[in-house]
């Protein structure tokens, strides 16, 4: 079977998954979480961008996330703009806030470029707490309707937009662009050294990372029906980062299933109370120490051992 | 003395005591970061953990089993928390640093100690819910007047501890043997190995010193930090801008930039407002990560930046 056949077969497996996941899962509270675990595949996504195939740590993800669904909701609700158009205005807005960020990223490298989008994401939370007049602060907003009616509907448009930002992104990094940022991961002065505008890449990188992040908190919203500063605390960072690292950040596939296992894994383990919740951080240290390609590697290792 | 001037030097003395406080947390991370160049971001972690062990050596075992007084209660549980501290160091040296440490990746183990932050901060809230705790010191009720200055008793213990606390970590790093060869590490790991010191045994100190000074620092942050098992988390984002802002692994930056946060922060609740401190460090160390990376003491010149 040559390349694009599997791409095909797979893309058509995805949908067929996609379009029967809410009659296979068909309590309400089962369909929410779908919604959730789509919303977190597209978060992964726009994390392993910048993360898995630019090389950059970004703790700062969560501010992007909290951008999309702030500057969306305020349209709609204080302007009464349509959900489309503010949407598309929010996720402009966190992608030039990750230009912002990006303006740090290119100077600073490792455990810097770390903190300092650490810090990133503390200032926008702290703005969404202190900004009153604006976010209404902790108080948070209420009475946010979702753009479409139904949650089935709801989790059909999310999954389908993380179809498309998938192969999108797919594309995206089988171009000589995804090389130009994966030799920028590789070795920053070699990529510079053969003619790479590696500050460029990497701006771009960070922007259509944090314009992914904000799409999906164009969601976040209307699903929940409030919005609070707390929803995009530092902890969904590591959320995040823990999703990337665990599915095998650098591979396509990798986040979505660590996505989608994070999201159900704890669900699962509803029965242990509040410390289901350290099976983030359990994995998260676990993977790093013993299987550092995630759970992608893990399986090939697996099937070339079978073989 | 005029108003203004008696409400500047009380906020100074206020954010003095709070420095101080900062100072024996981000301590730790600097030490571990000049041997090791790396960073553990459980840190933070590790001092709501030797929080919460004093907490409950202070208001129950000590009081209720030993029959101590309050006060020396209190002083126990410093010491309590000192131990906690060091455990945890053990732990995620042996299980994070030590295996991860040859393998030249500087991320990997910042990422797994982010894995432990998360484990730790829910098995606390698993543990002891998320209401949080008062935490009261037998200290903070003492005041001492000075004119019309006010000091509380803690910030006394608070602010003399620190003192011996940095005196002795000073002592331990030009005086002794030991410390001797820890800089002799943190300057060259394998030459260092090639005189007959054991770099993983001295790493594995370090991490261990570092992390009970975080404990400790749980003790005498209690009474000030509302203890919850989710503490940690902004405190670690503090620590870290103390100590980009005193320029990394460089212990005096990190004991200046320490009391300057907490006298910043004093003056911040004065004039802005208690809910914009954090907005005001974070974008302190922002601004300084773009005009001078390696800090307010540039010992030499950083590759990272």
């Amino acid at each position: 079977m040559n390349e694009r056949v599997k791409a095909r077969t797979a893309l058509g497996t995805a949908i067929v998954l996609v379009l029967l996941a809410p009659w296979v899962l068909d309590q309400p509270y089962w369909r929410g979480i779908l919604v959730v675990c789509a919303m977190n595949v597209l978060l992964a996504l726009s994390l392993n961008l910048v993360l898995g195939y630019t090389g950059q740590l970004n703790l700062g993800q969560s501010a992007f996330f909290g951008i999309g669904a702030y500057v969306s909701t305020l349209l709609i609700k204080s302007y009464g703009w349509n959900f489309w158009l503010a949407a598309l205005v929010a996720v402009g807005a966190a992608g030039l806030l990750g230009l912002a960020l990006a303006a740090f990223a290119v100077r600073l490298r490792g455990h810097y470029l770390a903190i300092a989008s650490l810090g990133f994401a503390v200032i926008t939370y702290q703005v969404l707490v202190n900004w009153e007049n604006v976010t209404q602060g902790v108080r948070g907003i209420y009475g946010i309707m979702p753009p479409v009616a139904s949650t089935t509907a709801l989790f059909y448009l999310v999954a389908g937009i993380a179809v498309l930002v998938y192969v999108l992104i797919g594309n995206l990094v089988r171009s000589p662009i995804g090389e130009t940022l994966r030799a920028i991961r590789e070795d920053e002065v070699s990529a510079a050294s053969l003619g790479i505008n590696a500050a460029l890449w990497k701006a771009f990188a960070f922007g259509i990372g944090a314009a992914i992040a904000g799409l999906a908190g164009c969601f976040y919203p209307g699903f929940v029906g409030t919005l609070v500063p707390d929803a995009f605390n530092i902890v969904e960072s590591f959320t995040m980062l823990a999703m990337v690292i665990v599915g095998g950040m650098g591979t396509m596939i990798g986040p979505v299933i660590g996505a989608i296992v994070l999201t159900f894994l704890p669900e699962l383990l509803r029965g242990f109370g509040e410390l289901r919740l350290m099976i983030y951080g359990l994995a998260l240290t676990l993977v790093v120490l013993f299987m550092p390609g995630g759970m992608v590697q893990a399986w090939m290792a697996l099937r070339a051992r079978i073989r | 003395m005029p108003d203004l001037l008696a409400l500047l030097v009380q906020q100074s003395v206020n954010g003095v005591y709070l420095g101080c406080l900062y100072v024996m947390v981000a301590l730790g991370l600097t030490l571990i970061y000049g041997v090791l160049n790396q960073i553990n971001f459980a840190h933070a972690d590790f001092v709501t953990v030797g929080a919460f062990t004093a907490f409950f050596t202070a208001t129950r075992f000590a009081t209720k089993v030993l029959g101590l007084p309050d006060a020396g209660a209190y002083l126990l549980s410093m010491f309590t928390a000192l131990g906690a501290g060091a455990l945890l160091g053990l732990a995620v040296n042996a299980a994070v640093f030590a295996p991860l440490r040859d393998r030249g990746d500087e991320l990997r183990p910042l990422i797994a100690t982010i894995g432990v932050s998360v484990l730790l901060e829910n098995a606390q809230l698993a543990l002891f819910g998320p209401i949080p705790y008062q935490f009261d010191s037998p200290f903070t009720r003492e005041t001492i007047r000075l004119g019309r200055i006010f000091f509380s008793g803690q910030s006394v213990l608070v602010v003399g501890v620190s003192a011996a606390v940095i005196a002795a970590l000073y002592a331990f790093m030009r005086f002794t043997f030991l410390g001797k060869a820890l800089r002799a590490v943190a300057q060259d790991r394998e030459t260092a190995g090639l005189m007959g010191i054991n770099p993983s045994l001295l790493i594995g100190l370090t991490i261990v010193i570092a992390s009970a000074l975080a404990g400790m620092a749980g003790a005498l942050l209690g009474p000030v930090l509302v203890l919850s098992p989710f503490a940690g988390a902004s405190l670690i984002v503090k620590a870290f801008a103390i100590v980009i802002i005193g320029g990394f692994g460089n212990m005096q930056g990190t004991i200046i930039a320490g009391i300057l946060v907490g006298i910043i922060e004093a003056f911040t609740v004065q004039y802005l407002g208690s809910g914009l401190i954090d907005l005001v460090v974070f974008v302190l160390l922002l601004v300084m990560l773009v005009v001078r990376p390696t800090g307010l003491i540039a010992e030499r010149k950083e590759e990272n930046v």
